[in-house]
C-alpha cells in the first residue's frame, strides 16, 4: 500500500513545485519528489541507484536550486 | 591487445585534465597541447584495425562459464561489456578531426597572447567524446558522450565571450538536456524490447526474429533516437539553434564545434542505419528532414547580413547533404553520404578559421560595415575563396566529388527530383558564397573600417593552406577514401 | 490494486509529461530547469521499471546463492547499471543550467525567459 502513496507524493510534489510562487519552496518540493523516487527504486530491486538517487536527486539538486534561487533574489519575476 | 584503441580517448581526456591543472603557464600548456594535438591524429594512422572489449567481458571467452539455464539461449550470445570497434572508416574520421583540431588549437595560440586552461579542456574533452561516439559500438555507452559532448559544446561557447554568448549556450543547453532524456527513452525503449544496449546484438536479435521486428515498442524507439540525432545533428527544428551555436564561438571553436556535429550525426546515424533500416518511412521521415534542412538553411544564409551566421547557416545546410544520402539508402548513396560528411570536417574548417580572419582584423561581422580587403591578404583571400568553391562543388575540390557522387546515387535511385534540388541547392550556395565574398574583399572600403590588428598570423594561414591542401588532395584522389566507404556502406545493407 | 510496476511506469510518464509541459511553457528559468530535472527524473523511473522482476531479489550476488537460481530470480541488473550513470549526468547538466541562470540574472535582472531573449533582439 504504501508504495502507491508514495508514487502519488512523488507526482504531486512535482506538479505542486511548478505551480508555487515561491522557488524556495519548489526548489524543497523538488527534494521530496526526488526522495519518493529514491523510496520507489529501492521497491523496484535497485537499492544502490536508490542510494544515489537520495544523495543526488534528494539533497545535492534542491541544494543547488535553492544556492541558484538565493542568488536571484527567489521571486518569481 | 591492441591497447591504441582506448588509448584515443584516454589521451584527450588526461591531455584535458592536465592542461586544465597547468592553467596559468602558458607555455606548458602550449607545449602539451601541441603535442596531444599531434598524437591524436598519428595514434589514428598507426593504430591497426581492432576490436576491443572493455573489462575483459569478450563474449566467446565467457560463453563456456554462464548459468545452465541461460545456455543455448538469444542472452548468451550477448556482450556484456562495452565494445569498441575501430576500423579504417572510424580511422578517417577521427584524423580529419584530429588534424582539425590540432590547426584550431594552433590558431588559437597565435591569435590569443594569454590560453584559457578551461578552453582547451573543452576541446580536448570534447574531442575525447566524439572519437568515443565514433568507436563505441554501445547506445548507451553513445548516450553518455551524447551528453558530454553537447556540455562542451555549450562550455566552448561560454569560453567564447561573444556577444550574447550565454543566451546562446543556454538555449542550447536546455534544448538539450530535453533532447539527451528523450534519446535516452529511446534507447530504454529498445533495451526494453530486446535486453541489450549493444548494437550488434540488437540487430542480432531483429534480423534472426526473436522479436518481432515490427513491435510498437521498437517503432516508438526508433522515433525517440530519431528526435535525439536531429538534435544532435542540428537539422530542422534545430537548425537556427545550431547556426546560432556556430556563429557565438570563436572562429577556431566553430571549426571544431562542427566538427563535433557532423562525428555526432555520423555515429548515430550510422547506429540508426544498422538498427532501424526496416521500419517502413525510414527512408522517408530522414529524407523528408534533409530536404528541410538544405532548404530552410539556405533560405535563411542567403538572406543573413552577418557574414558569420551566413557561414553557419551553410554548415547547417550542407549537413542536410549527408542525412540526404542516408535517406536514400543504398550502398553508393551512404558512401556519397560518408565522403559528404569527410569533406565536410574539412571544408567548413577552411571557411570558419578563414573568414574568422577577417572578424580577427576587423571586430565586425556585419557585411555592410565591411569591404576592400584583398587588400590587406591577398593570399587568404583566395584560398578562402577556393574554400567556397570546394564547399559549392565545384571541381577539383574534394566537395565537387562528394556531390556528384550523392546525385549519381540519387539518379540510380530513382529520386531524380531529389538530385535536381541537390544541384539547385549547390548553386545556391555557389551564388551566396561570391555575393558575402564580393561584399567582404571586393567591394570599396568603407572609409570608417577600423582595423583591431593589422596583419593575420602566420600559423593562421598555415592552417587554412593545410586544409585547402586535403581539400584538393581529396578532390583529385577521391579513392583513398571512398576505397574504404563503399565496401563499409555495402556492409551497412 | 494496480501492479506495481505499471503504477511506476504511469508515474514515470507522469514525471516525463510535466517536465515537457514545465520545459516548454513556463515562462520562468528556475521552473523550467526544475521540470527538465523532472524529465530526467522519469526517464531513470523508466529504466528502473524495464529491470523489475515481480517476486524477484535484488541483483546481487550473495553467498549461499547458485547461479542458475541467481539468473531465473534476480531482477535485470543493466538499467540499474544504466541509471547510475544517467543520474549523474543528469545533475551535472543542471548544474550547469542553474550556472548560466545565475550568470543571465546578473546580467538582464530577470528570471524571465521572453524578456532575456526578447533583449537579444
Amino acid at each position: 500500500m504504501i508504495e502507491y502513496i508514495v508514487i502519488f507524493v512523488a507526482v504531486v510534489s512535482a506538479i505542486i513545485a511548478l505551480l508555487q510562487n515561491d522557488l524556495l519552496k519548489a526548489a524543497i518540493l523538488t527534494g521530496i519528489s526526488g526522495f519518493c523516487v529514491a523510496f520507489l527504486f529501492q521497491i523496484l530491486l535497485a537499492p544502490d541507484v536508490a542510494l544515489t538517487q537520495a544523495i543526488v536527486e534528494g539533497a545535492i539538486v534542491p541544494v543547488f536550486i535553492a544556492l541558484a534561487v538565493l542568488k536571484t533574489k527567489g521571486e518569481e519575476a | 591487445m591492441n591497447y591504441l584503441i582506448p588509448l584515443m580517448v584516454v589521451i584527450p581526456i588526461l591531455a584535458a585534465l592536465i592542461v586544465n591543472i597547468f592553467g596559468g603557464k602558458d607555455k606548458t600548456v602550449k607545449a602539451i597541447s601541441i603535442v596531444v594535438a599531434i598524437a591524436i591524429p598519428v595514434i589514428a594512422i598507426i593504430a591497426a584495425v581492432g576490436i576491443q572489449y572493455f573489462g575483459g567481458h569478450d563474449p566467446a571467452l565467457l560463453a563456456s562459464s554462464l548459468p545452465s539455464n541461460l545456455m543455448g539461449t538469444l542472452v548468451a550470445s550477448y556482450n556484456t561489456g562495452i565494445v569498441y570497434v575501430f576500423e579504417n572508416i572510424e580511422r578517417i574520421f577521427i584524423f580529419l578531426m584530429g588534424i582539425v583540431a590540432f590547426l584550431a588549437v594552433l590558431t588559437y595560440f597565435a591569435e590569443k597572447k594569454e590560453v584559457s586552461g578551461p578552453y582547451l579542456y573543452l576541446i580536448f574533452m570534447g574531442i575525447a567524446s566524439v572519437t568515443a561516439l565514433m568507436l563505441s559500438n554501445d547506445i548507451f555507452n553513445m548516450y553518455v558522450f551524447f551528453e558530454i559532448t553537447a556540455l562542451t559544446q555549450v562550455g566552448i561557447i561560454i569560453a567564447s565571450s561573444t556577444e550574447d554568448n550565454y543566451e546562446i549556450a543556454l538555449k542550447y543547453l536546455i534544448l538539450g538536456a530535453i533532447g539527451g532524456p528523450i534519446l535516452l527513452l529511446g534507447i530504454g525503449f529498445i533495451l526494453g524490447t530486446i535486453g541489450s544496449v549493444n548494437i550488434n546484438d540488437i540487430v542480432f536479435a531483429i534480423s534472426n526474429n526473436y522479436v518481432n521486428p515490427y513491435a510498437p515498442s521498437l517503432v516508438i524507439g526508433f522515433a525517440l533516437i530519431l528526435f535525439g540525432w536531429l538534435y544532435s545533428a542540428g537539422l530542422p527544428p534545430f537548425h537556427t539553434i545550431k547556426s546560432a551555436v556556430y556563429s557565438k564561438a570563436r572562429p577556431n571553436g566553430s571549426a571544431i564545434l562542427q566538427g563535433f556535429s557532423v562525428l555526432c550525426m555520423l555515429a548515430f546515424g550510422i547506429a540508426m542505419y544498422k538498427i532501424f533500416a526496416y521500419v517502413p518511412y525510414f527512408n522517408t521521415a530522414i529524407i523528408v528532414f534533409a530536404i528541410l534542412a538544405m532548404a530552410l538553411s539556405i533560405a535563411m544564409s542567403a538572406m543573413e547580413v552577418d557574414f558569420r551566421r551566413m557561414i553557419a547557416f551553410l554548415a547547417v545546410g550542407e549537413l542536410g547533404f549527408i542525412a540526404l544520402g542516408f535517406g536514400i539508402g543504398t550502398q553508393y548513396s551512404i558512401a556519397a553520404a560518408l565522403f559528404q560528411a569527410a569533406n565536410e570536417i574539412v571544408i567548413t574548417a577552411l571557411l570558419f578559421i578563414g573568414f574568422g580572419t577577417v572578424y580577427y582584423l576587423t571586430k565586425t561581422s556585419d557585411t555592410r560595415k565591411l569591404g576592400g580587403l584583398i587588400a590587406v591578404d591577398s593570399k587568404m583571400a583566395i584560398m578562402v575563396l577556393l574554400g567556397g568553391f570546394a564547399l559549392a562543388g565545384v571541381p577539383p575540390f574534394n566537395g565537387f566529388q562528394s556531390k556528384l557522387m550523392l546525385v549519381q546515387a540519387a539518379l540510380d535511385a530513382g529520386y531524380t527530383e531529389l538530385a535536381i534540388l541537390a544541384i539547385i541547392v549547390s548553386v545556391v550556395i555557389f551564388f551566396t558564397f561570391v555575393k558575402a565574398f564580393h561584399t567582404v574583399y571586393l567591394q570599396p572600403k568603407p572609409k570608417d573600417l577600423k582595423f583591431a590588428h593589422e596583419k593575420i598570423p602566420k600559423a593562421t594561414v598555415f592552417s587554412v593552406a593545410v586544409l585547402l591542401i586535403i581539400c584538393l588532395a581529396l578532390g583529385i584522389f577521391p579513392n583513398i577514401v571512398t576505397d574504404v566507404f563503399i565496401p563499409f556502406a555495402g556492409g551497412l545493407i | 490494486m494496480m501492479d506495481i510496476q505499471l503504477a511506476s511506469l504511469f508515474a514515470s510518464g507522469a514525471f516525463i509529461i510535466i517536465g515537457l509541459f514545465a520545459a516548454i511553457f513556463i515562462d520562468n528559468l528556475i521552473k523550467k530547469i526544475i521540470g527538465i530535472a523532472f524529465i530526467e527524473e522519469g526517464v531513470n523511473l523508466f529504466l528502473i521499471c524495464l529491470g523489475f522482476k515481480a517476486g524477484g531479489v535484488v541483483p546481487i550476488f550473495l553467498p549461499g546463492m547458485t547461479a542458475d537460481w541467481f539468473a531465473a530470480n534476480a531482477a535485470y541488473p543493466l538499467p540499474q547499471a544504466l541509471v547510475l550513470t544517467s543520474i549523474v549526468i543528469g545533475a551535472s547538466t543542471l548544474a550547469v543550467m542553474l550556472a548560466l541562470a545565475m550568470v543571465l540574472y546578473r546580467k538582464h535582472g530577470t528570471l524571465s525567459v521572453s524578456e532575456m531573449m526578447g533583449d537579444e533582439k
